[in-house]
């Protein structure tokens, strides 16, 4: 009860420290923006009418409509394969040796270089994009339901095997639960990257959705729309970001307030 | 009876270069109801036989038999109790203590049923909702205890179960611990490294030396039971350990 509420009150505080950080980041903004007055950077309060334009447009909406549909097929095929890859990965030690060096290459690969190849493949529809967004995606994943796995305390599965667990009950009443903090860190990391993967897509190659607003805005020197444009994939991100973390601490409580975000 | 003949076992080390030898032809007989504590120094190998007794590991020669069958994996006829509790921290009291029973398919209403007479037992009514992080580390160890005896085993297998807890705990510990048998009377291997420990609880106490690890000897405990919480000012209890710690003293020469 006591812990409830102290909690809220540090919520509160924090958020209040938020909101004061972001009030003094729109009023240096629009202060350098008055003082340089350059077609090139907007005022703060000049993207913000920007941006309420645009969301009274349907042109907005359609454009994050098709931007998400690659995010959100991309990411779901990226958790539903990078999760039970790295949980494999992390039990069995031959998979480990197999995959880890494509597992490497994926990760040390800029992801942007993949984009050609991917277009030249499927093409430059929806395919492409959801692969593109699944490469971005899936990297970050896998390594941390593996790690998840590997870091599940041994003596958990020393002491389910000792009272008759077989290898299935294994899996359901102490491995997956016991790597669960990590898959869900791994896909609050993920739904990052698929963001990224996303936006660079269209604006590499594929212009569509938020990404061509993005390069139209760009085109014509229409810079309040364009950091209106801008600040709507931050505020998607954002929000994203933080439904995750919530649902993080939601299924995982008992992994301390104090470990690494 | 748990017999073990001729037992052997050698750990290879990950840089696959020094071998310990963990067990080098063990011998040792355990009567059903008795309550036999494994004593010596780090790396005797006095876990390692635990744990073969358990099923959880494989020896490299000879057997361990239970009332004749030789013992090829973890069965239902034994339960343990490890030092560093090993309790799921996603799952309360109740569930950890039922886990068990969870495992052999006991319907939910009665593993939770018998997982709260056992936490009743150990004297954790109150703390059934309560998670892993939220108890001292005696009452995780009573989580522990009760999980263990929740199935219901014949052999209960405790491996320096108290060794994590301060002293005080420790000794409440034990005298629940005996308090407990005395009313469900069990086969009992209780690996420790405090000679006060293994005299206060055991009927017998089987002093293990290391490298190689081998069975050096086997002290009775004729100390009366039930052992009164005095234990201490009875004459035996000082003969018994300064025996013991005589012999400690030797291996490490």
């Amino acid at each position: 009860m006591l812990g409830r509420i102290n909690r809220r009150i540090r919520w509160r505080s924090q958020a209040g420290l938020r909101l004061l950080s972001a009030l003094l980041l729109a009023l240096v903004w629009e202060l350098l923006a008055r003082r340089l007055d350059s077609l090139l950077l907007p005022g703060c309060v000049e993207t913000i009418a920007a941006l309420a334009r645009l969301a009274a447009s349907s042109e907005l909406w359609q454009a994050l409509w098709l931007s998400n549909q690659a995010l959100v097929l991309g990411f779901l095929l990226a958790a539903l394969v990078g999760v039970p890859l790295g949980l494999m990965m992390g039990r069995w030690r031959a998979a480990d040796r197999y995959l880890d060096p494509y597992l490497s290459i994926l990760l040390a690969t800029p992801k942007a270089a993949l984009i050609p190849i991917v277009i030249m493949a499927t093409g430059l529809g929806l395919i492409s994009r959801v692969l593109i967004t699944f490469a971005f995606a899936v990297v970050v994943i896998t390594v941390n339901a593996r790690a998840g796995l590997r870091m599940i305390n041994p003596s958990w599965t020393e002491m389910a095997r000792s009272y008759t667990a077989t290898e299935a009950q294994l899996w359901r009443k102490v491995l997956v639960p016991g790597a669960l903090p990590a898959i869900v860190t791994g896909l609050r990391l993920g739904v990052a990257r698929a963001i990224s993967g996303m936006v660079s897509v269209e604006l590499l190659l594929v212009a569509v959705g938020i990404g061509r607003m993005i390069l139209d805005f760009q085109g014509t020197y229409n810079a309040p729309s364009l950091y209106a444009t801008v600040l709507v994939v931050v505020f998607e991100a954002v929000l994203l970001l933080e439904a995750s973390r919530w649902l993080e601490r939601r299924i995982a409580p008992w992994v301390s307030q104090g470990a690494a975000r | 009876m748990i017999e073990l003949r001729d037992c052997h076992k050698t750990y290879i080390a990950q840089n696959g270069q020094a071998a310990v030898l963990a067990l080098d032809g063990v011998e040792l007989t355990i009567q059903s109801g008795e309550f036999v504590c494994l004593l010596g120094p780090s790396g005797c190998g006095k876990t390692t036989l635990l744990k073969a007794i358990a099923g959880l590991l494989r020896l490299d020669a000879g057997e361990v038999r239970i009332n004749g069958q030789p013992v090829t994996g973890p069965g239902t006829d034994r339960a343990m109790v490890f030092q560093d509790f090993a309790l799921l921290p996603w799952a309360n009291v109740v569930a950890n203590v039922a886990f068990g029973l969870e495992l052999r398919g006991v319907a939910k209403e009665i593993r939770e049923q018998t997982a709260r007479e056992l936490i009743h037992a150990v004297g954790l009514t109150g703390f059934e909702g309560h998670y892993p992080r939220q108890l001292s580390g005696g009452m995780q160890q009573r989580v522990g205890l009760a999980r263990a005896l929740a199935v219901n085993p014949d052999i209960l297998l405790m491996d320096e179960p108290f060794g994590a807890v301060d002293a005080q705990t420790r000794r409440l510990l034990q005298e629940d611990l005996l308090s407990v048998l005395g009313r469900t009377p069990k086969t009992v291997v209780f690996v420790t490294h405090s000679m006060e420990e293994a005299v206060r609880l055991g009927d017998r106490v089987v002093l293990m030396s290391p490298r190689p690890g081998r069975v050096r000897d086997t002290v009775t405990v004729d100390l009366p039971r039930p052992r009164p919480s005095d234990l201490e000012r009875h004459p035996r209890f000082a003969d018994l350990t300064e025996y013991l710690w005589q012999q400690l003293k030797e291996m490490q020469r």
